[in-house]
C-alpha cells in the first residue's frame, strides 16, 4: 500500500504534464479553426499537401539523423574513457560536459553566431590564415545548424553512453583473449555485440532531442526551415493553432516511433545475447 | 547541508515574498529595450513611480498571436505594435477602449475614435548602415542600391511575420516602387533583394547592427539615429531616395487586463511630457507636441529627407496583413 502511495506523485506528473498536454494537442489538431468548428482531418491533409512543410520535415529528419549518427560515433571514445578509466580531473571533464546541456537553445544560437557568424571568430581566423572568406556566415546554413546541434548533443550522447558502458564487464574481453581471440575478433565478436544496445539507445536519445530542438534554429536558421520553426511560425505569425497542433502531433509520432523501434531493436539484441 | 535546506528555503522566502508582494508591475507585450528606447522609457517609469514594466521580446505579430491565445485568461495589460498590426488586433477584438490623458490632442488619423488604439510616436522605414562593416564599399543611398551585387550577403530585414516594422517595409515597398493593389512591384523588388539577404531574423537585430554582424538593416530610422547619437556606434541612417513609409507606433489596452488600474496610469504617463521627451531622445517622433530643444532637433534628419514619405491607410494594411505575410513566406522565404 505504501508503495502505491509513493507512485502517486509520478502518476500525477504523468497525467498532468504528459497525457493532458498531449491529449489537448491531439484534440485541437482534429478541430476546425475557430470556436464553432467541428471535427476534421483538414489540418493533417494540408500539412502533407504543402511542399514547404514536407521539405521542412525532411530537413528535420535529415539533420536529426545526421546529428545522431555523428554524435554517437564521436562520443564513443570519451564515453569509453569516462566509463572504464580513472584519471585525474575526471569529475571536471564530466562537469564541463554537462555545461552545453544547461544552456538554452537560444543562447547556443547566439554562441554559434559569435563563433561562425559573418564576423564570427572562426571565419575571421580562417580568412586571416588563408585569405579565403568561405566560412563567412557559416552559422546561417546547414553547417551552422549541424555544428550547433553537435555542440549540445555530443555531451548528451557521451553521458548517456557512459552510463550504459559502465555495466560493461571487461572480463568478457579478457576471457576472449585467453581463448586466443585477436584484438579485431574481440572487438567484433565480444565488445560490439555487448555495446550495441547502448549505442542504439544513445542514438535514439540524441535523435529525439534534435528532432524537437527549437531555440538554436530560431536564432540561426536563415533559409533552412525545420518543422519546429514552422510550428512556431504557424502560432506566432498566423495564429493557426490547429495547424500547429497537427504539425506537433506528426513530430511527436515520428520521434516516438523512432525511439520505440530503436529500443525494441536494442532489447531484442539483449534478449538474443542472453 | 541537507538539514539546512528548509532553513535556506525559509530565508529565501522571507526575502523574496515581500519583494514580490510590494513590487507593482504592468505587463507590456512587445517591449524590446533597444526598439524606440523602451529600455530607457520603462527605466524612467520605474524611477518616477516604482512600477516595473519588464522587457518583452515579442514583435507586433507575435504579440497579437499571444493575446489571441490568452483571450480567455489574459496575462498582459498593454500592447505596443506597428500601426497596421495594432489595427488588425483591434479588429480581432483583443483590446478594450481607453482614452488616456491627452488622447484628444492626437491627430484623428493616428487613433481609433473609441480609444481601442492610439499612436505614441511615429517612425519611418530607413536603411541603417554600419559603415566600417562595409569595408570601403559606398553607403547605399536608395532601395535600388541595395540590389547591387556589392551588397551580397550584407542586407538584413527582420521576419515580417513576427516583427511589425519589417511588415511595414514589406507592405510599403510596393507603394515606394509605384506598385498597384496586386503588390507585384513590391514582391518583385523583394525577390531581387533576396539575393543579397544575409538573414530574416525573428528577433531584434539592433545589437548585431552595432557589432557589425549585420552591416545593413532595414528598420526604423529612430533606431539607427539612437545607435549613432546615444550609443556612439558608426551607424548611418539613410532615408532612401525613392521615398519612405511613415509608421505610426501604437499602444492599446488589452481586453481583460489583469492589472487594469496600473495599466491606465502607465498609458496616461506614456503620453505625458517626460515619456514623450524620452522617446524623442531615441529619435522616434512624439505624437504629443513636446519641445525638443535645438540640440536634439538638429540631430534629426532635415524635413527635406522625408519629402517623399508616404502614409498608408492602416485599415487596408490590416485587412491584407495575413495575405501579405503568407505570400512573403511562400514567395520569398520559401523560394530556395
Amino acid at each position: 500500500m505504501r508503495e502505491g502511495l509513493m507512485l502517486f506523485p509520478l502518476l500525477f506528473v504523468v497525467v498532468v504534464l504528459l497525457l493532458v498536454p498531449l491529449g489537448t494537442l491531439g484534440w485541437s489538431s482534429l478541430r476546425e479553426p475557430g470556436a464553432a468548428g467541428g471535427w476534421t482531418w483538414e489540418n493533417y491533409a494540408r500539412f502533407f499537401a504543402s511542399a514547404s512543410a514536407r521539405r521542412a520535415l525532411g530537413n528535420s529528419l535529415g539533420i536529426s539523423l545526421g546529428v545522431a549518427v555523428v554524435s554517437t560515433l564521436l562520443c564513443l571514445a570519451p564515453a569509453w574513457l569516462l566509463a572504464g578509466r580513472d584519471f585525474r580531473g575526471k569529475r571536471w571533464v564530466r562537469a564541463i560536459l554537462t555545461l552545453p546541456m544547461a544552456f538554452s537553445g537560444i543562447i547556443i544560437g547566439f554562441l554559434t553566431v559569435i563563433m561562425l557568424g559573418r564576423i564570427g571568430v572562426v571565419p575571421r581566423a580562417f580568412e586571416a590564415l588563408t585569405g579565403l572568406d568561405w566560412l563567412q556566415g557559416a552559422a546561417y546554413g546547414f553547417g551552422g545548424i549541424l555544428v550547433a546541434y553537435l555542440y549540445f548533443e555530443i555531451p548528451r550522447a557521451t553521458l548517456t553512453l557512459e552510463a550504459a558502458l559502465r555495466k560493461f564487464d571487461p572480463r568478457w574481453t579478457m576471457a576472449a583473449a585467453t581463448l586466443g581471440a585477436s584484438p579485431w575478433q574481440r572487438a567484433r565478436l565480444v565488445t560490439l555485440p555487448l555495446v550495441l544496445p547502448a549505442l542504439l539507445s544513445t542514438f535514439a536519445v540524441t535523435f529525439g532531442a534534435s528532432l524537437g530542438s527549437f531555440g538554436v534554429v530560431l536564432v540561426i536558421s536563415r533559409r533552412v526551415s525545420l518543422t519546429p520553426l514552422q510550428i512556431f511560425d504557424e502560432v506566432f505569425a498566423f495564429s493557426n493553432f490547429e495547424a500547429a497542433a497537427a504539425m506537433s502531433v506528426v513530430l511527436v509520432v515520428l520521434g516516438f516511433a523512432m525511439n520505440f523501434f530503436l529500443r525494441g531493436l536494442a532489447s531484442r539484441l539483449l534478449a538474443h545475447r542472453a | 547541508m541537507t538539514k539546512n535546506i528548509p532553513a535556506l528555503l525559509a530565508a529565501a522566502a522571507a526575502f523574496a515574498l515581500p519583494a514580490l508582494a510590494q513590487e507593482k508591475t504592468v505587463i507590456q507585450y512587445d517591449c524590446i529595450p533597444n526598439y524606440a528606447n523602451w529600455g530607457g522609457v520603462t527605466a524612467l517609469y520605474l524611477k518616477e513611480t516604482g512600477v516595473r514594466v519588464p522587457p518583452d521580446p515579442k514583435g507586433s505579430s507575435a504579440t497579437m498571436a499571444a493575446l489571441e491565445k490568452e483571450q480567455a485568461n489574459p496575462q498582459a495589460d498593454v500592447a505596443y505594435y506597428s500601426g497596421a498590426i495594432g489595427f488588425q488586433a483591434t479588429t480581432k477584438g483583443l483590446h478594450q477602449p481607453y482614452k488616456p490623458k491627452g488622447f484628444d490632442q492626437i491627430p484623428a488619423d493616428l487613433k481609433d475614435p473609441e480609444g481601442k488604439w492610439w499612436t505614441v510616436h511615429t517612425g519611418h522605414i530607413a536603411i541603417l548602415v554600419n559603415v566600417p562593416a562595409l569595408k570601403g564599399k559606398p553607403v547605399p543611398k536608395s532601395f535600388a542600391d541595395l540590389l547591387k551585387p556589392d551588397y551580397k550577403g550584407l542586407v538584413v530585414y527582420s521576419d515580417p511575420t513576427v516583427q511589425g516594422t519589417a511588415f511595414t517595409f514589406v507592405y510599403g515597398i510596393n507603394a515606394i516602387m509605384g506598385g498597384g493593389p496586386d503588390m507585384a512591384k513590391g514582391f518583385d523588388y523583394l525577390k531581387r533583394l533576396d539575393a543579397n539577404i544575409l538573414a530574416y531574423p525573428r528577433e531584434d537585430s539592433y545589437n548585431d547592427l552595432v557589432r557589425g554582424e549585420v552591416p545593413i538593416w532595414i528598420n526604423a530610422d529612430g533606431n539607427g539615429l539612437k545607435a549613432k547619437h546615444v550609443d556612439k556606434a558608426p551607424i548611418e541612417t539613410v532615408v532612401a531616395e525613392e521615398g519612405t513609409i511613415v509608421m505610426p507606433l501604437v499602444m492599446a489596452m488589452v481586453k481583460g487586463a489583469p492589472r487594469g488600474d496600473e495599466a491606465k496610469k502607465y498609458l496616461d504617463w506614456l503620453l505625458g511630457p517626460s515619456a514623450q521627451k524620452t522617446m524623442a531622445e531615441s529619435f522616434f517622433r512624439p505624437v504629443m507636441p513636446v519641445d525638443l530643444g535645438p540640440d536634439l532637433a538638429s540631430k534629426f534628419p532635415p524635413a527635406s529627407a522625408y519629402s517623399k514619405a508616404r502614409t498608408l491607410p492602416l485599415d487596408q494594411m490590416a485587412a491584407n496583413a495575413d495575405a501579405v505575410k503568407a505570400r512573403w513566406v511562400k514567395e520569398i522565404k520559401g523560394s530556395r
